[in-house]
């Protein structure tokens, strides 16, 4: 087994694909902690509600409708958070918005229990992306090659969105200086919205993709987030590069760990998490020096 | 440094009041809730020190409270040590891992703080959950509680317990108004507000705040002993970093670096929590609004806003009548 080349490769995919569900994750939570100093507990709970929309409205119009409904629905409640809560707490402590939003972790997870019950939903993989593909002299699970070619469009979409367009370029000012992007005549708490949403349309993205290879459970927000808050730590807060270095980090230390060495596998990547920030508190490329 | 108040020392009187009535009066069922009370508020001692006199917000408690759980139950059902020398093993091992975590964590501030913090609590979880010697996710039975015959107390009756909890709960309250007012609490208070400056004046920062965090992680696995001992069974569920996130929600929800509003969070998140899962069993719905709403009001908690609001008034008065403050005046007004 240990020989085959294969069976690394297939290693190798696996990481991957858990490397991009977490990229879609962390990227939105990263950019607003980094433009906004907002912590947002409650990101995982959003990808939650992205998987029960998305459940919702496949079970009506198939997968491709709840594709396209979890992120927009999802955004949907990341407008009606910004206006009621976020922007509120833009100014306090590291503190109060971590707690509010540990409230919200509590609040949503109520909530999707009281819409939609406790019991485990399911997606169905459409006829398209079922089955297995040959790649590389192995068999793959077609799914999975679809959410690999997903993360990767999508961090190639927002590279470009954040370095080549105006928009991309008032994002970075912000980051590396909100007041000075503001003196410039950036509209940083518009840009702030803006970022907010689409963070939260990323996470309702992740909770739809993942559906179908989990269950879709009430707490399935609470176990990612722990994952999710150590990709970003790892890689730095705010940066683009930070957050698909962790997502690579996590994915291929958790896969590769639990082949190697299963008994460590899980302290492993919270000992690489500890190590880094012993080493470079702020984690391996923070958006500012 | 921290201080009592009129108003402070009337709640303090009024909660040891409640909890002797309850333990004295109440069946089975509300003995077991008191004592469950009477831990939460030893672990929220624990983390008040640190988060609220050292700005060292901490979501790692609920892991060392579980480390303490655990290290019990190894050296008394496992190793066969004698309960009371367990205890102290317990006490002490939880406190040399706190303090390694808190000499880490030292150089951190803020949200890093708060992760490396987060990072370590699960560092532990995970651990526990796949080691085999602590029982995996099946978690451990049969954990023996202090034998105090010699004293003619059976703490196998609940009654006694949760009187043992209590006594345990003051002597924690009594070491933490200790530490706060040694030169080590002083020391802590100016790292809080100003470490550059104290660092200046030759205060070695790292070490006060290592220092500090293990005498909490101390309390925090006398806790987790105690713990133990009285559900006499215990999973990895134990350090989950929920717990932590709850410990530090009964923190704010009482008030913030007031020692005393802790102890009446603690009270109420479990009578709230028994109270609504009887009624729903959405009660984390009602607890995370109500903690949103604590923490959007900007006051600081429930005891923090009396104290905001009648505190001075309450001194006021106490100092105008020279002597004898009126505990009845000022518990009506609580």
């Amino acid at each position: 087994m240990a020989h085959d080349p294969g069976f690394w490769m297939l290693q190798a995919l696996n990481a991957l694909q858990l490397s991009m569900l977490l990229f879609l994750l962390s990227i939105g939570l990263t950019v607003i902690f980094g433009l906004m100093h907002f912590v947002n507990l409650a990101h995982g709970s959003l990808y939650a509600l992205g998987a029960y929309f998305g459940a919702s409205a496949a079970a009506v119009g198939g997968f491709w409708l709840g594709f396209f409904v979890a992120p927009v629905a999802v955004a949907g409640v990341g407008v009606l958070l910004y206006s009621g809560l976020i922007r509120r707490m833009r100014k306090s402590g590291p503190m109060a918005q971590v707690l509010v939003t540990f409230g919200l972790i509590f609040a949503l997870l109520d909530l999707t229990r009281l819409f939609w019950g406790d019991l485990a939903l399911a997606i169905q993989v459409p006829q398209i992306l079922a089955g297995r593909t040959a790649l590389l002299g192995i068999e793959y699970p077609t799914y999975r090659l679809f959410i690999i070619g997903l993360g990767l469009s999508i961090f190639a979409a927002l590279a470009f969105v954040l370095s080549r367009t105006q928009i991309g370029a008032m994002i970075r000012a912000g980051v590396d200086n909100d007041a000075m992007a503001a003196c410039l005549g950036i509209n940083v708490e518009r840009l702030f919205f803006i970022v907010f949403c689409v963070g939260c349309a990323l996470a309702g993205l992740a909770g739809v993709v993942a559906a179908p290879l989990l269950s879709v459970t009430p707490d399935m927000g609470l176990q990612i987030l722990i994952p999710t808050l150590i990709v970003i730590v790892i890689g730095g807060l705010g940066s683009l590069k930070g957050a698909v270095a962790g997502s690579l980090i996590f994915g291929f230390v958790q896969t590769f760990g639990a082949v190697l060495a299963p008994q460590l596998a899980s302290v492993l990547i919270y000992a690489l998490l500890a190590a880094v920030l012993v080493i470079k508190p702020v984690g391996l490329f923070p958006a500012k020096g | 440094m921290f201080r009592h108040n009129a108003l402070r020392y009337a709640v303090l009187v009024v909660l040891l009041a409640a909890a002797l009535f309850q333990a004295f009066t109440a069946e089975y069922f509300g003995l077991e809730i008191l004592t469950e009370i009477l831990i939460l508020a030893i672990l929220v001692l624990a983390l008040d020190i640190v988060a609220g006199f050292g700005g060292m917000v901490s979501l790692c408690h609920g892991a060392l409270m579980g480390v303490g759980a655990y290290a019990y139950a190894l050296l008394s059902a496992k190793a066969g040590i004698a309960p009371p020398l367990a205890m102290a093993g317990a006490v002490a091992l939880t406190g040399v891992t706190a303090w390694a975590i808190g000499a880490i964590c030292s150089r951190s501030h803020g949200i890093y703080f708060i992760m490396a913090t987060l990072a370590f609590g699960q560092m532990a979880y995970s651990y526990v959950f796949e080691a085999l010697v602590f029982g995996g996710d099946d978690g451990l039975g049969g954990i023996a509680r202090l034998d105090l015959g010699l004293f003619g107390i059976d703490l196998n009756d609940s009654r006694s317990f949760a009187l043992f909890c209590l006594a345990a709960l003051g002597a924690v309250y009594g070491a933490a108004v200790l530490i706060l007012r040694s030169g080590l609490g002083r020391s802590l208070s100016g790292v809080m507000h100003n470490e550059q400056r104290m660092r200046a004046l030759g205060l070695t920062v790292w070490r006060v705040k290592a220092d500090v965090f293990g005498l909490s992680g101390m309390i925090a696995g006398l806790a987790g002993a105690l713990a133990a001992q009285h559900i006499m069974y215990i999973s990895p569920g134990l350090l989950s970093w929920t717990v932590s996130g709850e410990a530090l929600v009964v923190v704010i929800l009482g008030g913030l670096g007031t020692l005393v509003g802790p102890l009446v969070g603690a009270a109420a998140f479990v009578v709230l929590k028994h109270e609504l899962s009887g009624l729903t069993s959405y009660w984390h719905l009602v607890v995370g609004v109500i903690l949103i709403a604590v923490v959007m009001s900007r006051a600081n908690g429930i005891f923090g806003w009396i104290e905001a609001r009648w505190g001075d008034r309450i001194e006021r008065r106490v100092a105008d009548a020279t002597r004898k403050p009126e505990p009845e005046e000022a518990t009506s007004d609580a």
